[in-house]
Formats: structure tokens, sequence, C-alpha cells
């Protein structure tokens, strides 16, 4: 029987229905009222956990260019979490919970699409947390925020490369959930965590010991957070001299070339994990840990 | 002195609600009606039916899992809805497969936590997993940590499980489920030498494998759509039939025969029609032997063409169609409510 | 077949409430220590994302107590992570095993199997705590002015006792929300860490804001710790430690009592609707 090499069609066909479940299921749980507060309250409270330890030593002078540093990068830092757990999380569910990824593999669709479609509605969940989160900013701590000072096109395409680098690092993650068998609930928080020190989100890279610094510099998530404070809150960005010497072309240059060699990198990672795993049987492990 | 049956159940009824598709919108769901059973001590009792039969919801009642709607049960003569904390004591349950414990424990001790929360003293409690762990062939695989065991190893863990508190009365439902014809041929053995062993031994075994009934039950309650059609030993149920003949005659057509076509047949009591593969097999079951000449003159005048006929003896899946009119599969394929 | 050795013995009454709680906590007392992995993602990266808090707080030059604070407070997240995933969750995720009939149909009460639970994800955690703690106070050369150790202890135990009471209480209704359960849950974090203060004093909310709070037993256990700890702790305290003790103290017996009431109801509602094996509505 000839075998026919798979049409285009199998790449947005992977897409678009992993997107459509991803919906299903991150809408399911409950009633649209509540899944609204669920997404309201968390990224609120998140945020104000870093406005009130500023208040409490700024004594709640929040009209600091540190302030705005703060608050934006933590706005939006929360789509590396959602997005990168969005995707790897997705091995864990449909593993253990729905046991159905051992069907998933044998469909004939493009597993590292379909799993970036799984990660399509966290985007948009996060996307209203961020709207929620900078609009609070705005509205009630003053944030320095002018709709008519923000370069619009900048940050559009500084969120797109970002989210699809996010999405990259999602499918390494991913691949090594495959083969982690406990703590793999974790490992998209954790690993978010972890990068949450050495981003830039919250604070200056200038504040680290200069011996972890370089650490910083090598993750694409910094330059994709400076490039979006910058088209943001361009004057207040600039008072800070960590990436000061960068253009806005050139910290855009840098995170497309991040994103490409991460997108590289996953590739390769992913392929490589996913190897191992139908090897060792761990496709369809389930193992009540 | 009266003996206390080991199960008893008088009127015994669950109802479901359901929420159905649309929101809003709850419907009922006759999971059981009007059941009425005694098992004696020492019995080693099946209950046979297809999926959605209600056979695991009677289980969950028993085990006090779940409580009747009407009715009332007694497990070891303790009422199952009101004291079931003294049932607990005496029972212990399998449900097939299913595997139970923590994966990242090795097999003997999952065993070995289970049996804590039965008071059974570590040092009792390890020489009997060490025991049956032998008895099943798993002794070197005790210490191994169950997530790393195939499924079929972790549902014999788990039978081991129902077996190591040794209870008066043992629920297995479905237990050979997901075991493979090895295994689940060992798993019978097991059972049946377990029973020997000790007279007081009870066991309650839920399936829909005919052979499994027929091999281990000493009596079987045929039940179907939560209602108990037959109960009995196996021969007894099969000897009602062996009142009739039973052919079953191979035919080489793939047309569908009109079973209607037959009725006016003397003393034919029913008649069963099932396409397989390439030809269609069809069981007549008479009142005297001597009407299939009819039965072989009416598929002659429909142009069906015999590749075979036999007599056969009545089997459980006889006793089923007669019951039911369908077979057990043929009721599992049509829509009926879960269980 | 060979000759099965027979049951002899079975416990019942108290010896077998106290055998089905270490029985139940054994998987979280000796099976977690197993994968060594515990310690890069149980202590190693969460270590890392307390650390950020702690370079805000240095980019914002706040005093340096304030650091400690952070290391402190994240090492207790640690327990409110146990208590919302080790816990709540717990009782719906082991309906989803199958194991939860098997402890209900047990004649071990349920309750030992629950405290086993905490128990067991109690030594977990402070193993994993002690480690987070020690390795978070020398990197970030933390300096602690112990006023008194028993009664640092004391609430500490205080604390734990009511949080995981509070775990126990809210396991059974989880067990009911179903599958609402696990986002319940993950609504449970952040907030959580905002209002009770994880990583600042809660003197800074409004006083009934930091009440409202208290009713989460780590609250007030870490304000107490804090004033305990820290030298400028007892000018940064909520209310005073004997004081918070007291309340903390309460609030075990409250929740413990709670529990048991909650546990039973939930077992009879569970019954009765058959929501203790599958998802039938």
């Amino acid at each position: 029987m000839e075998i026919s090499p798979k049409p285009f069609s199998i790449f947005p066909r992977s897409f678009l229905t992993a997107a459509w479940l991803g919906w299903k299921i991150e809408s399911n749980w409950t009633d649209p009222f509540l899944f609204a507060v669920y997404s309201i309250i968390k990224p609120l409270a998140g945020a104000m956990i870093l406005v009130v330890m500023y208040g409490v030593i700024a004594n709640g002078n929040y009209n600091t260019p540190i302030f705005a540093y703060i608050y934006i990068g933590n706005a939006f830092y929360r789509y590396v979490g959602d997005v990168m757990t969005g995707i790897s999380f997705t091995i864990i569910e449909d593993r253990e919970h729905y046991r159905t990824l051992r069907y998933i593999y044998t469909a004939p669709i493009v597993v590292p699409f379909y799993l970036l479609g799984r990660g399509v509605a966290r985007f948009l969940t996060s996307s209203f947390a961020v709207v929620v989160v900078m609009g609070a900013g705005i509205l009630f701590l003053h944030l320095p925020f002018d709709l008519q000072k923000v370069d619009w096109l900048l940050f559009l395409v500084g969120l797109l490369v970002g989210v699809v680098m996010l999405a990259m690092l999602g499918l390494i993650l991913a691949g090594i959930t495959l083969l982690i068998v406990n703590h793999n609930y974790a490992i998209g928080d954790a690993v978010s965590g972890a990068l949450f020190l050495f981003s830039g989100a919250i604070f200056p890279l200038d504040v680290l010991p200069v011996w972890l610094r370089p650490i910083g510099f090598i993750i694409p998530v910094s330059y994709w957070l400076e490039l979006l404070r910058r088209a943001l809150i361009g004057n207040v960005a600039q008072a800070f001299p960590t990436f000061s010497s960068l253009s806005n072309l050139q910290l855009l240059g840098i995170l497309v070339t991040l994103a490409i060699v991460f997108g590289i990198i996953s590739v390769y990672v992913f392929r490589l994990c996913d190897h191992n795993a139908r090897e060792r049987g761990l496709i369809d492990l389930t193992t009540n840990y | 002195m009266v003996e206390i049956p080991s199960i008893e159940t008088s009127g015994l009824g669950r109802i479901y609600k359901v929420r159905a598709a649309q929101k809003g919108e709850q419907k009922q769901l006759v999971a059981l009606q009007d059941i009425n059973l005694k098992v004696s001590p020492g019995e080693l009792f099946g209950l046979l039916g297809p999926n959605g039969a209600g056979k695991t919801t009677l289980i969950k009642i028993l085990t006090t899992l779940l409580s009747p709607t009407s009715g009332w049960a007694r497990v070891s003569g303790i009422d199952v809805s009101k004291n079931p904390e003294a049932v607990r004591q005496r029972i212990n349950m399998v449900s097939g497969g299913e595997s139970s414990g923590y994966g990242l424990l090795t097999l003997r001790e999952n065993l070995w936590m289970f049996a804590q929360f039965y008071g059974i003293p570590s040092g009792e409690a390890n020489q009997r997993i060490k025991a049956l762990l032998d008895i099943m062939g798993l002794s070197d695989r005790a210490n191994t940590r169950s997530a790393q065991l195939s499924t079929g190893l972790r549902q014999k863990m788990n039978i081991i499980r129902g077996f190591l508190t040794d209870p008066e009365v043992l629920f297995l439902d479905e237990p050979t489920l997901g075991l493979d014809v090895g295994a689940a041929r060992d798993v019978r053995s097991f059972v049946r030498d377990w029973m020997n062993d000790d007279p007081r031994r009870t066991i309650l075994l839920t399936t829909h494998y005919l052979v499994e009934a027929e091999e281990l039950c000493d009596r079987v309650a045929i039940i179907n759509k939560g209602r108990v059609l037959a109960c009995d030993s196996p021969a007894a149920l099969k000897q009602n039939l062996q009142k009739e003949s039973i052919f079953e005659i191979h035919l080489d057509t793939t047309q569908p025969l009109d079973a209607h076509a037959f009725d006016a047949i003397d003393c034919l009591n029913s008649v069963h029609l099932q396409p397989v593969d390439n030809h269609t097999v069809m069981e007549v079951y008479l009142e005297e032997e001597a009407a299939v000449a009819q039965v072989i003159g009416r598929l002659t005048e429909k142009s069906a063409r015999i590749l075979s006929l036999q007599k056969r003896e009545p089997s459980l899946e006889d006793v089923f169609v007669k019951l039911v009119g369908a077979s057990i599969e043929e009721v599992e394929n049509a829509d009926s409510p879960a269980s | 077949m060979p000759t099965l050795p027979p049951v002899k013995t079975r416990h019942t009454g108290w010896m077998l409430f106290w055998m089905t709680v270490w029985g139940r906590s054994y998987p979280r007392v000796v099976g977690m220590q197993r994968e060594r992995s515990w310690l890069f993602f149980d202590i190693f990266l969460p270590l890392m994302g307390v650390s950020a808090y702690v370079f805000v707080y240095r980019a914002i030059h706040a005093p340096e107590d304030y650091i400690g604070f952070v290391i402190v407070g994240g090492v207790m997240i640690a327990y409110w992570m146990n208590v919302l995933w080790g816990m709540s969750s717990q009782l719906y995720w082991e309906k989803e095993t199958g194991n939860l009939a098997l402890y209900i149909i047990a004649p071990g009460p349920l309750m030992a199997c629950l405290l086993g639970m905490a128990v067991g994800g109690l030594f977990a955690t402070t193993l994993r705590a002690l480690v987070g703690l020690v390795i978070g106070s020398l990197l970030f050369n933390v300096n602690y002015t112990v006023v008194s150790f028993p009664f640092l202890f004391l609430v500490f135990l205080a604390a734990m006792i009511a949080l995981y009471g509070l775990g126990m209480a809210t396991s059974s209704i989880f067990l009911l929300l179903s599958r609402e359960a696990w986002h319940i849950a993950n609504l449970a974090q952040e907030p959580i860490y905002l209002v009770s203060g994880f990583y600042f004093p809660i003197k800074s909310f409004p006083f009934w804001v930091a009440a409202a709070g208290s009713l989460i037993p780590l609250t007030l256990g870490l304000d107490a710790i804090r004033q305990l700890v820290f030298a400028s702790g007892p000018s940064l305290g909520f209310i005073s430690v004997p004081l918070e003790l007291g309340i903390l103290v309460v609030l075990a017996l409250v929740f413990l009592f709670v529990s048991y009431l909650l546990l039973n109801y939930m077992e009879r509602l569970a019954v009765r609707e058959g929501k203790l094996t599958d998802i039938r509505s």
C-alpha cells in the first residue's frame, strides 16, 4: 500500500483542533461568571503582592520609575507561566488524567503542533488577565501610561515574537515532561518561577550579583520584557541602564534571533525526548503519583 | 440455630438522578429494581449480566459505598445502611480493570499499607503478603514500585489486596477484566482454592463472562436492566432449557432472514439470528426435536444454503437469551442504563 | 494451594485508628523521599522563585530584615501548597484513582486516613522547609535574633495543627466540588499569599483585612514567628505573640472539630448521591 507524504493541512488541523479542545477544557469547569472571577482575582492578587511590598517600603509613593518597572514586568510575565505551562501541562493532563495521550500519538497529527494548539486557550486567558492587571494599575495606581505615546507597532510585534518564543520554551518543557514521572505537574510553574529571578521581570538585572547577570542576558524573556516596557512606557524604561546601550531595533533583533535559536533547540529536544519516551514506554504510563 | 445469610437483600432498589446534556434537565436512571437475594455462607455466588445491568451498583450498595433508594440489604446479618462500620470489618472488594495504591510505593508496601487499614499487625500482614505473592507468582516483583509494573501485574496486586485481609465476604467485581487468558485462569483457580480452604468464606462475583460464571459459581443470578431474571445453580438453569432442543445452524447467506418467517412452525419456541463473518448463525429452540425438519424446510424455501447443523447442550448464554431475548453481546451493543 | 498464614489479630478502636494514620502517612514519610529529584523541584526551584522577591526588596532598598521575611515566608508557602494540593485536593484525587472507595470500605476511619495524610505531608514538607530555610538564610545572609525557642516551637506547632486541620476540613468540601476543586485550589494561591502576608507584615493592611486573613492559620503563625526571630519583628507585628498563639490554638480546635463534622457529613452525602466512586452528575 502506497503511503503518501503528510499533506500540509495536517499542521493547521493539528493546531486548530487542539486549540478548540484546549478552550473547551479551560472554560468547561464552571459557569462563565465564576470563570471570569477566577481570571480576575488570581492575576490581581499576584500583582497586589508586589504593590503592597513596594508600598510598605516606599510609604505608598507609587509615582516612581521603579514601581512602573516592577508592575508592568509582573503583568506581562504572566504569559511566561501560562503559555509554557499550558503547553507542558498538556502532557500530564492527557497522560494521567484524561488517559488520551496514547490516542493522540497514534492519530495522524503532528504532536508538537497539537501541543502548541493546546496552549492557545491559556494564551487567551492570560491576555485577559494582563489587560485586567494593566487596567487596574492605570486606574488605581496611576501608572505612567499614555495611550498616545505607546509605540503600538513595537508592542504588537514584540508581543507576537515573545509569545512564539514562549511557545518554543513550552515545547522544550513538554519534551522533558514526557520523560519525568513525578513532579511533572509542577515543572511549568517551577521553571517559570525560576525564570522570574533571571529575566529582569520585577527588578533590573543590575540588582543581581555580577556573576548571575549573564544568565539574564541569554534568556530571551529579558529582552522581551524590556521591549514591551519601551513600547508602553518608553521614557520610564529609559531610566534603567541594563539595556540602555541597545536600540529598539537591536533589542527586537536579539529577541527574534533568540526565539529562532530556542525554536531550533525545541525541535531537537522534543524529538529526542519523544524518542526516549517511546523507547521507555512512557507515552501511556499512568503512575498514580 | 438459624443460619444467618452472608448476603441478603429485600426489595432493594437504586435510582440515580442524572444531569442530562441539556442544562437544567434532569432525568432518573433506574439502576436496580426490587432485588431479592439470599447468599448462604460458603457460597460462591455469581451475578451475570451485560454492562449496564446493575451489577456494580449492587456491589457498591453491599460494600457500603452507595445507599439504596428502596428496600434493604444486609451483609453477615448487618444492615449496610444502618451500621456500615460493622460491615466494613467483615468485607473486602476487588474491582477489575483497576489498580490501587500509590505508584511510588513498592508492591509489598502498597499491600502492607492496606493491611494497616484493616488493623492487621505488620508481622502477620507481611507473612500473608509473602505467601500471597508466592501463590500469584509475584515474589520477584515484591520490591518493585507499582508505577513500574504492567497493568496486568497491578491488577494482580489489586486482587491480592482483596484476599489479604481474609474477609468473611469478598466482593469481586469483574476481577479478571483486563487480564490475559493465562492470568485470568490463574485467578479463577486461586479463587476456587481459597473458597475450598475455608467453608465459611463467601464470595459474590460479578461477571459478564459466561464461562467464568459456569466454572466458578455455585449459584448464578442473571440480571438485566436492574432486575434479577433468574437465580439458581448453573446446572439447574440450563436444565430448565433441556426441555427444549437447541440446534445451531450455520447458513451460507448474508441476506437478512426474517425470524418471523418461522412463526408458523409448531413447537418452535424461539429463533435467534446472528450474522458472523460471511455467514449467518441461526439458533433454534424447539419443544420437540422432530420439528427441526420443518425449520430445514422453511430454510430451503428461502433458498438459504445450510453449511452445518448441530444439536448442542444449553449454556448459560442460552439461558440468558431465553430470558432476555438477545445475547449479552447484543444487549451491550444496544442502549442500556449505566451500572 | 499452600496454606495461607491466618489472620489472627484484627485491631479495632484506637489501635486501628493509629495504624490507619501510620499506614496512610507512609507514602509521604517514606515514599516521597525516594525520588532525589525533590531536592531540585521542591527546594532549588522554589528557592529561585522566592529569591526574586528578595531582589525586589533589594532593588527598592528595603531594610535587611525584610529579606528574612521573604525567606521565612517563602519557606512557609511550601506548607500552604502542601495543604492545598496534598490535603484539600487529595480526596478528590483519591476518588479519581479509585483509592477512595477502598479507604471507605476499610474499617479504618476516614478521619484517620486524613490525619495520616496530614502527618505525612507535614513531615515531608518540614524536611523541605528546613533545607530551604538553611540554604536561603546562608545565601542571603539573614540574621536571626530568636527571642524564645520554646515559644517559637509552640507557635509553629499550633500553626501547623490549625493549618492541617483546615486542610482536612476543606478536603471534604473539595471532594463534593468534583472538577471545580482543582480550580478552587488553584485560585487559593496568590490571594492567600497576599492576605496572609507571606512577604510583608500584615500590619500594612487595615485591621479588618488583616483580621480576616488571620482565619488562615499561617497568617498569625508567620506574624508571630517574625516577631520572635527578627529584631524589627515586634515593631512590625500585627498583635502580640501570646494572643496570636491563643488564637491559633482556638483555630486548631475549631478546624479539627469542623473537619470531623464535615467528613461525616460528606461521607453520608456521597454515599447517598453515589459520588464516592464515579462521576455521575
